[in-house]
């Protein structure tokens, strides 16, 4: 008897300890975050928590004593089996720690990722596996969503027309695209890591460096959209102009640089080919200038003999030969003078395009007075009245603003009907830096089709021998008006005179 | 006595028109012509086939003129004691202003530029005349070269 209550005695004893240890162990079970399910070797359930209640859908007692694969249909059981092979402490120490990604499959018939994390549990039943169970749909959800995010800036980076290199703030390469792998040489797997001075041997890392300095944001925002010009260099050792667009790139590694590189070799080229075509126009424009000078100036020596000559033989001869003689003599000597004439005002024509002076603060007031002076005979001989309003100062050279005034008014003088001719310069503001100056007369006007004509070399609207001239004096205007950036045109009518006007810029000081 | 002039001038159409204008001015003087810049200076050197020529009373010199141009035969008559006191003219078509100094600069006397027109040539030549050849009082003693 007594043998037999020390019997139950013990077996109490033991039931107490277990049912505290079951109760520990159920404590622990329960406060896990995690779902918890105890396996047997078999693959039936032998325990789980609220956890794992919740996560599958079911009730406690719906799943004890249930096969492990109604919760997870693959990959568990199949691993205990495999397991059983071996010894089951080995394989399952094989796999503690190591989280297994597998499905869960709720009560609805629905299924969830899950990861499980196994860990062998000694019991009077044999070694149990415990599994914990996590619920990782929002991972999975996240890790998903990452990688779609990164495979469309993959496709974005490689569907750039342009090199794009990725640099982190120490200058490597984190980061590049097919366009830059073919620019530079290099296959990815080379560039990736290195240096991208590199690739970039000035320039770019050291703006990186110097960037360090300020914030990193600011630095970056400064030089966002401004393409900086560098050199690029191949793997083969050859150089390229390259042109760089940066922009900051927020990630987990903190702020990286995408540098859109674009190979600008035919662009660079194009350029000094119109620099070229440039220097070689202007070189042109200054030759033709060179060309018309001397060649009017070179001109005149072989001119001077044959109107000397022909003077000579007029002088000696007149009225000695027949008459004939006379007037073939009277004809050469006429046409070597207005060849001479010609010749003359050509040279002033092209001296107003190659050899004005700077434009400098200038009384327009002062240059009429001068221009009237040097009129002063041809204004007495006509009896012309030649007023004006007061002038600004302008922006111009002064002998040829003189040039100027003298040769309109000289020309409203000119081409007078009978009467007084009258002449009235004045002028009006246009804008805030621009004159406009009047130069109106009363005198024979002029047809409307010949407005563009008259300003053109040699052109005339008269004979000889109504008005003497070579046709250059409004020729003369324009080109020294268009030098100073303005424009010249006219305004008449037949019988009703004529008002030229031409725009000048104001002298830069307050006046 | 005739005033003995030396032109140096390498277009005989500006030497015939010159003696015409001269003809006609003064017919008195003797015109001498050296057509280059080395034949004006063997000239007033007595060089050559000019041993008998006279010392000129003026000298008329163009600037551009083949072999030694003009600045460099004013250069040497206006460095050579003896040659520095003839009235040395310079008669160019040139008008640029740098030959103009360069001309003063070397002690030329003056600086005349061929008009255009006849008359108005012929009207400086009878200038020339009038005051190198007429009104102005040159040393008598000539040196000899």
């Amino acid at each position: 008897m007594t043998a037999v209550f020390s019997d139950i005695n013990v077996r109490k004893d033991a039931e107490k300890h277990l049912a505290q240890m079951e109760g520990r162990y159920r404590g622990l079970l329960e406060a896990a975050p995690d779902a918890m399910v105890v396996v047997n070797q078999g693959g039936e359930i032998v325990l789980l928590n609220l956890q794992a209640e919740k996560q599958f859908g079911y009730q406690r007692d719906e799943l004890v004593g249930q096969k492990v694969k109604n919760i997870i249909p693959e990959g568990f059981a199949e691993r205990l089996i495999a397991d059983g092979t071996r010894t089951a402490a080995e394989a399952l120490a094989q796999q503690i720690g190591t989280g297994i990604e597998l499905n869960g499959r709720r009560k609805d018939g629905s299924d969830f990722p899950i990861e499980i994390m196994l860990s062998p549990l000694e019991s009077a039943e044999g070694i149990l596996v415990t599994a914990a169970i996590r619920d990782i749909s929002v991972r999975k959800e996240a890790e998903k969503h990452l990688a779609q995010m990164e495979g469309r800036y993959r496709g974005l980076l490689e569907a750039a027309p342009d090199a794009m290199v990725v640099v982190n703030q120490v200058g490597e390469i984190v980061l590049l695209n097919v366009q830059a792998e073919k620019q530079f040489g290099y296959r990815r797997d080379e560039l990736v890591g290195q240096k991208v001075k590199n690739i970039i041997p000035e320039g770019f890392a050291e703006r990186l460096i110097a960037d360090a300095l300020r914030s990193a944001e600011d630095a970056l925002a400064q030089q966002i959209g401004t393409g900086i010009e560098l050199n690029g260099r191949r793997k083969n050792g050859s150089d390229f102009p390259i042109e760089i667009m940066l922009s900051p790139l927020e990630s987990a590694e903190g702020i990286l640089v995408t540098a859109a590189i674009r190979d600008i070799t035919t662009r660079k080229k194009a350029e000094a080919h119109l620099l070229q075509k440039v220097e070689e126009l202007n070189r042109s424009n200054e030759e033709l200038g060179q060309f018309a000078y001397i060649a009017s100036h070179d001109l005149q020596e072989p001119l001077r003999m044959v109107a000397s000559y022909t003077q000579l033989l007029s002088k000696r001869y007149k009225g000695k030969l027949d008459s004939d003689a006379d007037e073939f003599i009277a004809f050469a000597v006429d046409g070597a003078s207005r060849m001479q004439r010609l010749i003359h005002d050509l040279l002033a024509y092209s001296r107003a395009g190659t050899s004005g002076k700077d434009l400098l603060d200038t009384s327009s007031e002062e240059a009429l007075q001068e221009a009237l002076i040097n009129l002063r005979g041809a204004i007495a001989e006509s009896g012309a009245l030649v007023t004006h309003d007061p002038l600004p100062a302008v922006l111009a050279d002064e002998m040829q603003l003189i040039q100027l005034f003298q040769n309109l008014v000289g020309n409203a003088i000119k081409y007078q009907s009978p009467g007084v001719p009258r002449v009235h310069i004045s002028a009006a503001r246009n804008g805030a830096r621009k004159w406009i100056f009047s130069v109106q007369d009363n005198g024979l006007g002029i047809d409307s089709q010949y407005f563009e004509k008259i300003f053109g070399v040699f052109q005339r609207l008269h004979k000889r021998e109504e008005f003497a001239g070579t046709g250059i004096g409004l020729a003369i205007c324009k080109k020294i008006v268009e030098r100073h950036g303005g424009s010249i045109s006219v305004e008449s009518q037949p019988g009703q005179g004529s008002t030229f006007r031409f725009v000048l810029a104001g002298s830069e000081r307050k006046s | 006595m005739p005033k003995e002039v030396l032109l140096v001038e390498d277009s005989p159409g500006d030497v015939r028109l010159t003696q015409e204008a001269f003809r006609d001015a003064n017919s008195s003087i003797h015109l001498h012509v050296a057509s280059d810049g080395v034949e004006a200076m063997a000239f007033l050197r007595h060089e050559a086939a000019h041993v008998r020529a006279p010392r000129p009373d003026l000298i008329l010199l163009d600037l551009n003129l083949p072999k030694m141009d003009g600045r460099e035969v004013l250069a040497r008559i206006k460095r050579d004691d003896s040659l520095k006191t003839i009235p040395t003219v310079i008669l160019t078509t040139s008008e640029a202003e740098v030959d103009i100094v360069k001309s003063y600069q070397l002690q030329a006397n003056c600086y005349l530029s061929k008009p255009a027109q006849l008359d108005a040539f012929e009207s400086l030549v009878k200038s020339i005349n009038d005051f190198w050849l007429t009104k102005v009082k040159l040393p008598q003693q000539r040196q000899s070269g």
